[in-house]
């Protein structure tokens, strides 16, 4: 018989929405989950508002420690959807029973894009409805900066996904470190609540080139003076493009090492 | 099912090998199972039973060689063949947090069955699982869990059905109402079976054909009986005791 030419298979959405619904169950089914999409948010507004309000000089570092938490959220529910999502196939040992369906690994990638463009809707909102209830303070101050920049950094948190993922790959569960501890190392480095000028020196020139930081800049220029730094917007874009495409060319990587060096026997 | 496809092979694998670090674990295989066969791979630990069937379900690419599943070429068309391919293995849990019928409804998407709540509520009537159906699949005892693992194998009436070790922790009773509901499925429907197990009855009682492994190679295909009685065995349980024996002494 003669092997059937194959193209590329497209996507088919009643496999991305399945797994979508099984993420779905598995946090409504897990207090650690509800743990870090609602409580988390919670506390974070509720420490970072506080710090603003005893030892800013005004209203406006409120609203920057606010916007800060608000949109790191966003890159920490990304990423953790992406790891997480598939660490849960691992410590299910689902991964050999995902593997043997028509599921594609562009499907199953979507569908925890999906999973967590969700969690970052609802964690933005409940860092903004505990802002905007208990603070007085309009998160959204910063106009369509602030959406650009959210959208912006969910293509970051992605590109953070991905490449815990590929480890998770290679290394199994005892990668699961690496989806906490990247964006532990980011936090302080990204300028998220303050300009990068107020890190030492040598630790400077690294938060330049973190995507993250033109953001977080842009962001506080637009709430602190009302105007918009396209220059900074644009190279947070661009370097968020190019660490998502890093990011799936590490994966594809992975996937092909997968396959070649028989990590699934790993998994299963 | 077409009848130009029923006896059309549904999986070939052409000169496969696979070596991990200094472990050839197999060597030059071909295989090729036709629809509708009922095959068994045997052998004991280390022969290269699992590596095999993971290169023909496209989860590990050989170093040589090409695997053709349902006509597709792997790894490329694994996605459009896994359509028709069923998978359970004994070893292998379903994911935790979901219920019964939840998960089976799940893998049915994965599978684009039409009429998904039909088939899940057929499939679970089939295997006389009903008491299962609300129990989530980490509450499960290690047979029931083989039992709804096969249950997910089977339900999209696939033409191809891989099982690796089915029924190793499976009460002898649930074992054999597993290996009746496979032999109804080959019957009434022409889907091919391919298995691994160290239950050599097991493998008699459900193939007609044995594809026996040394190191990585093909010693022996045929029917039991045949592979048997050339190898100068009564039994194919003699036969797989007398190469474990070997085995061993060759590692020793």
């Amino acid at each position: 018989m003669t092997a059937i030419a194959e193209p590329r298979p497209g996507v088919r959405w009643h496999r991305v929405s399945a797994v979508v619904r099984r993420h779905v169950l598995v946090q409504v089914r897990n207090p650690g989950h509800w743990f870090l999409l609602l409580i988390l948010p919670i506390v974070d507004a509720l420490l970072f508002s506080s710090i603003g309000v005893a030892f800013g000089q005004d209203d406006r570092a409120v609203e920057i420690l606010v916007v800060g938490i608000l949109l790191f959220h966003v890159i920490w529910q990304v990423t953790l959807s992406g790891s997480l999502g598939f660490l849960e196939e691992v410590w299910s040992r689902n991964v050999l029973n995902l593997w043997t369906t028509p599921l594609t690994e562009s499907e199953y990638g979507l569908a925890l894009l999906v999973a967590g463009f969700v969690r970052a809707l609802v964690s933005m909102g409940l860092v903004g409805a505990v802002a905007a209830g208990l603070y007085s303070v309009d998160p959204t101050g910063a106009g369509w900066v602030l959406a650009v920049g959210a959208a912006t950094l969910m293509v970051f948190g992605w590109a953070v996904a991905l490449l815990v993922i590929g480890l998770v790959l290679q290394f199994g569960e005892t990668a699961e470190v690496f989806s906490w501890g990247l964006l532990v190392l980011l936090m302080p480095l990204s300028g998220i609540f303050y300009p990068p000028e107020a890190l030492p020196g040598v630790l400077q020139p690294v938060a330049q080139v973190i995507p993250l930081t033109r953001i977080f800049e842009a962001t506080r220029e637009s709430l602190q003076h009302g105007t918009v730094q396209w220059i900074d917007l644009g190279l947070g874009a661009a370097g968020s493009l190019v660490c998502v495409a890093l990011g799936a060319w590490f994966v594809q990587r992975q996937l092909r090492r997968f396959r070649e060096q028989g990590w699934i026997t790993r998994f299963s | 099912m077409h009848g130009d496809q029923l006896h059309a092979p549904v999986v070939t694998a052409r000169g496969v090998r696979k070596r991990f670090g200094d472990v050839q674990a197999v060597d030059g295989v071909d295989l090729a199972v036709a629809g509708g066969e009922r095959v068994g791979i045997v052998g004991p630990n280390g022969a290269g039973k699992t590596t095999l069937l993971l290169m023909l379900l496209g989860a590990i690419d050989p170093d040589e060689g090409e695997v053709e599943l349902l006509g597709r070429r792997l790894p490329t068309g694994r996605s459009a063949a896994m359509e028709d391919v069923g998978f359970a293995a004994g070893y292998l849990p379903l994911p935790d947090r979901l219920r019964v019928h939840e998960a089976l409804r799940f893998f049915a998407d994965l599978h684009d069955v039409p009429d998904r709540r039909v088939v899940v509520d057929r499939v679970i009537d089939e295997l006389d699982i009903g008491y299962l159906r609300d129990k989530t699949c980490m509450s499960l005892s290690s047979g029931q869990a083989t039992l709804v693992g096969i249950a997910k194998a089977v339900m999209h009436r696939p033409r191809l059905v891989v099982l690796d070790e089915p029924t190793a922790s499976l009460d002898p009773d649930i074992a054999l109402r597993v290996r009746d509901a496979l032999a109804r499925l080959n019957d009434e429907h022409r889907t091919a079976l391919l298995l691994t197990s160290h239950d050599m009855r097991e493998v008699e009682a459900l193939t007609e054909r044995v594809v026996f492994l040394r190191d990585g190679r093909v010693l022996a295909d045929g029917a039991p009986a045949t592979v048997v009685a050339d190898a100068g065995h009564d039994t194919l349980e003699e036969m797989f005791l007398a190469e474990a024996v070997r085995m061993r002494g060759a590692r020793l």
